[in-house]
């Protein structure tokens, strides 16, 4: 049977892409298939093959048996920016904010940093693209740099991912770049988290870091620019981790180059398999992936495909905390119902804001205090905490809860088991 | 929580806790530390101990924490260096607990005052162009007094709006007859008054009438709907010109539908009239009080609505409207008593009101405003028709039977007719010199919270219209008024107008509903167990009541800070204060006159 791939119209931040092709159609690897419309991107097929449905979704393409080496070079026209354009590049760290909107900014002399923070637990593919290829991102960081009129350029890694770092340093030639190496808790990779660790400026909810005249981009993305621009090579393909209850064992196993609109089905398959019974697949990370199913496909902002364990079961009633850098509160619903957990209370934590529709954290990874929100949950007739909350806030409520006699639940527990990783709980002092 | 800058400061002599994991090195800030209102909770669940040699926040902020602590952790000497840290530092804040050391730091909330050290505090109250005052603590001698004040030039001026003659005819009889007629302190009542009370509704199924004497209480009784004093204008309209009044003698309302359910029954006061009414409180019979108990059947099934209870009101209503007929006609020499009150402008005082907070819900929530009659219900409107908007009164109005009370809450925070034609709030407020009763403001509760939020936004455009400088608000039941509740004290708080709360909470209305200007409140349970109990007006505004409340409001006025009170009720904290009053009338003077 021939291979689908199902490339979705809405992968990025803005709005859906307008299809370019017709059913029948036979297309190249790198051949523009749908073209931006407004805020969005250019969607390029990953692989040759005939189209065999188009709809308000998607298109979907019949992968030839042959693959051919070469993919079609986007047609070399413009400046900087009209090549990060043609080459449908998003911010792909998850957010897909459009790359040519981002990197339009003038900072007159600002900084950009490239973010291989890599915050959540399990994913390894930055980290993995950092050390094996560093001189790409190195090249991307310096494009971004140049388009954004930028004179400082900085790497922002977890200081304990040593081979990394010690890669970007065989690489940095300019005096102007640098390595900031960031303490190993969740959520550092967050953009206004970096900004203000790097330089030491908060910023509100709803300020972009060119606020403090610096932009943030993912490693993956910058390496997508240098490909762009070096290479002519559109964004046809996503770097994956793949783990979990999987035969191969448990370990993250990178995937590079995974063609956008792979079945996650055949990825978990290519990784060996699920083994046995399984809680979920969550697509991203941990703490901010969503439930998906096999045949959910790759976009350009997925990150993780985790396997998980069978939920554990719990009757005793629920208090969900819900946190601006962790689970919404539909999700922790979700997953309590899946424990069979009936849900006494909901609260917020006290830094959650909402702008325009997404919750967002006052200062993320600096915890407020909950005590409060932890005696609510209490008094609304929580026996069990479901908590989303980050590193700090969780240790927080690691020295609250149990002395209440209230268990607690992370809703990255039954991820992080799974792959034998330490829960979220009380940091050591 | 962590708290803010300016949280911290009010709690500058409160424990300091850290909110979260803090390391060695990091100099103290607000945001590390928990908030100390949650402190008693969080000792209940076992989650802090406060026992140890704990510091104060006022003497950890900016010092350097030299251990990293875990969240929850009480903040002792021993892990900090530099800052404020020293004993002597706590002892001279502003905010000292009472008793320890705080001249100028009088707490009302546990009654303590302080002592006769006649410290001198400089205020100034925006009324009257803005000029300095002294405020004498404590009663001392006055060790200094600014020369500002011996030569102001503020005139202050009593001016008499108007002024309303009540005269007083006892009675020592009541009676059933032929006729009615109130002749030499008998009260005679004709019988036939109750078939033709019937016409005054057709939901009026029945009426009744009984005498109970004082010493012969020990009769069953049915809900105790309201009472109603006896009294009628002579001359002029209520608040004004010539009131009779009945003393001796007060009309008793109760009510039961076909059905035998009791009318407006949430929480019912049915059992012995001796042991179901705790007499001598402002809405209550006094002990000596003859009985006049008009008992209403209305319709099944209305008692619970609007037009049922009204209907019983109705048809007590026009029996009483018969007896003020006669008692109009009472020779002017045989009253014993000639009160004359007073609405008085005091100008250059503080301009205050007493706002009170009347149930608007539909059904039987609902009282009537202005009627024709003292206390009565013909030409009354009603406060949930007039949208539950304030509405204001002269405190002369509200004494000459402005309200009639058709409310019904538990019966032990219910507020009857007698209790608004003399309630020592007002009573109080409009005697005193020390300030200027503006009026009383009548504010329903509605049910639905956009309308809520409707009328407390009227009564904040009449606060900031009135250019107030106080205000007492009183809400009688619990619960879901507690909502209005707290939502006319933050109109007045976020106006900077100094305010007082009055309610009753203890155990079983403690409030819902909170905001950071509810820091002055009285506590109005008068059952040992801090429980609604099924006693009329049980724990209704009595005279020492109101007495801390005014006082309260005194202390907010001269800017003296109130000290929270216990996180539980706690009985002892109103006798600690009643006994303060006691030995110590003068305990806020507000300015020299």
């Amino acid at each position: 049977m021939k291979k689908l791939f199902r490339i979705l119209l809405r992968q990025h931040v803005g709005n859906p892409s307008i299809p370019l092709v017709k059913i029948g159609n036979n297309i190249e690897q790198g051949e523009l298939i749908a073209s931006l419309n407004g805020l969005g991107s250019n969607l390029h097929a990953s692989v040759c093959g005939r189209v065999a449905e188009v709809s308000g979704q998607a298109i979907v393409i019949e992968a030839y048996e042959e693959q051919q080496k070469n993919y079609k070079p986007l047609s070399r026209k413009g400046d900087l920016i009209d090549v990060i354009k043609d080459a449908g590049i998003v911010g792909m760290g998850g957010a897909g904010f459009p790359a040519h909107v981002k990197f339009a900014a003038d900072l007159s002399g600002g900084l950009v940093i490239a973010n291989g923070v890599e915050c959540e637990p399990v994913l390894a593919h930055n980290v993995k693209q950092l050390t094996d290829h560093p001189e790409l991102i190195y090249k991307g960081l310096l494009y971004a740099m140049q388009a954004v009129n930028a004179n400082k350029g900085i790497f922002a890694v977890k200081g304990k991912n040593r081979r990394a770092v010690e890669a970007l340093r065989d690489v940095i030639k300019d005096r102007d770049i640098a390595i900031a190496e960031l303490p190993d808790i969740y959520p550092m990779g967050e953009e206004r988290a970096i900004v203000r660790e790097i330089l030491g400026a908060r910023l509100a909810p709803d300020q972009l870091p060119a606020a403090a005249r610096a932009v943030v981009s993912n490693v993956e993305t910058l390496a997508r620019v240098a490909e762009a621009v070096d290479f002519n090579k559109p964004v046809i393909s996503k770097h994956v981790t793949v783990a979990g209850r999987l035969k191969n064992g448990v370990e993250p196993q990178v995937f590079l180059d995974v063609p956008i609109g792979a079945r996650i089905g055949d990825l978990i398959e290519a990784a060996g398999g699920i083994a046995g019974e399984y809680g979920e697949i969550i697509m991203g990370g941990p703490f901010t992936g969503k439930s998906v199913s096999l045949d959910d496909v790759i976009t350009k902002t997925s990150g993780g495909i985790l396997v998980t364990i069978p939920f554990p079961h719990e009757s005793r009633k629920m208090g969900i905390l819900v946190c601006a850098c962790g689970a919404s509160e539909a999700r922790l619903r979700e997953i309590a119902d899946r424990m069979g957990s009936p849900v006494a209370g909901v609260e917020f934590c006290k830094q959650v804001v909402e702008i325009r529709g997404n919750l967002k954290c006052e200062n993320p990874g600096n915890c407020p205090g909950q005590a409060e929100k932890v005696l609510k949950l209490k008094k609304s007739g929580a026996e069990v905490l479901l908590i989303s909350n980050c590193t700090a806030c969780s240790n927080t409520i690691m020295g609250i809860a149990p002395k209440m006699k209230l268990s607690v639940y992370h809703h990255t527990d039954h991820v992080l088991r799974t792959v034998n990783h330490s829960l979220v709980r009380r940091l050591k002092s | 929580m962590s708290l803010s800058e300016e949280t911290a400061k009010h709690h500058n002599n409160d424990p300091a806790v850290v909110c979260c994991m803090t390391r060695a090195g990091a100099i103290i800030r607000p945001a590390d530390l928990e908030d100390p209102s949650l402190f008693g909770e969080l000792e209940d669940s076992g989650l802090l101990d406060l026992s140890g040699n704990v510091l104060k926040i006022g003497q950890v902020i900016g010092a350097k924490l030299i251990k990293t602590l875990n969240a929850m952790t009480p903040i002792t000497p021993d892990a900090v260096e530099g800052g404020a840290g020293t004993a002597e530092a706590a002892n001279n804040t502003a905010f000292a607990k009472n008793g320890q050391a705080g001249d100028t730091a009088m707490a009302v909330a546990t009654g303590t005052t302080p002592g006769g050290t006649g410290g001198v505090v400089n205020i100034s109250i925006g009324e009257g162009h803005d000029i300095k005052f002294s405020v004498v603590l404590g009663g001392g001698a006055v060790t200094a007094v600014p020369a500002a004040i011996k030569t102001a030039t503020l005139k202050y001026e009593d001016k008499v709006i108007r002024t309303l003659k009540q005269r007083e005819f006892p009675v020592e009889k009541v009676e059933l007859g032929r006729e009615t007629s109130f002749e030499d302190g008998v009260l005679v009542i004709k019988e036939q008054l109750c078939s033709d009370a019937l016409n005054a509704d057709p939901l009026v199924k029945k009426v009744s009438l009984d005498i109970i004497t004082p010493e012969n209480k020990h009769v069953h009784t049915n809900t105790i709907m309201d009472v109603i004093p006896i009294a009628v204008k002579t001359e002029g309209k209520l608040g004004e010109g010539i009131t009779h009044v009945m003393s001796g003698a007060v009309v008793v309302l109760t009510g039961v539908d076909e059905g035998g359910s009791q009318v407006h029954e949430f929480g019912s006061c049915e059992g012995y009239l001796d042991e179901k009414i705790r007499y001598n409180r402002p809405g209550c019979p006094d002990e000596d009080d003859i009985l006049i108990r008009v008992h209403v059947m209305i319709k099944e099934g209305t008692g619970m609505e609007r037009r049922g209870v009204t209907a019983a009101h109705r048809a007590c209503d026009a029996i009483l409207q018969k007896i003020r007929e006669v008692l109009k006609q009472a020779p002017v020499a045989e009253a014993v008593i000639e009160n004359v009150i007073r609405d008085v402008k005091r100008i250059g005082r503080p301009r205050v009101v007493l706002v009170k907070e009347i149930m608007g819900q539909g059904a039987m929530h609902d009282n009537l405003i202005m009627p024709a009659e003292p206390a009565g219900v013909g030409g009354g409107r009603h406060n949930v028709d007039l949208g539950n908007v304030p509405v204001l009164l002269s405190a002369n109005e509200v004494r000459d039977g402005g309200i009639h009370a058709l409310t019904c809450v538990g019966p032990s925070s219910k507020e009857t007719t007698r209790h608004y034609f003399r309630e020592p709030l007002v009573e109080l407020m409009a005697e005193d010199e020390e300030i200027d009763l503006a009026g009383v403001i009548f504010v329903g509760s509605p049910q639905v919270n956009d309308e809520k939020n409707y009328v407390v936004s009227r009564l904040g455009a009449w606060a900031e219209g009135l250019e107030l400088a106080g205000a007492i608000v009183t809400t009688e039941g619990f619960g879901n008024n507690h909502i209005d509740f707290a939502g006319h004290i933050e109109q007045f708080g976020k106006r900077g107008i100094a305010v007082v709360g009055v309610t009753y909470s203890a155990y079983q209305g403690a409030l819902v509903v909170g905001n950071k200007y509810m820091d002055a409140m009285i506590e109005l349970n008068e059952h040992s167990g801090g429980f609604e109990s099924e006693i009329l007006a049980d724990s209704t505004i009595c005279h020492d009541d109101a007495a801390r409340a005014l006082l309260m409001l005194k202390t907010k006025l001269a800017g003296i800070p109130i000290e929270a009170a216990d996180r539980r009720w706690n009985q002892t904290v109103i006798e600690a204060n009643n006994k303060a009053m006691e030995t110590n009338k003068k305990v806020v003077d507000i300015g020299e006159r």
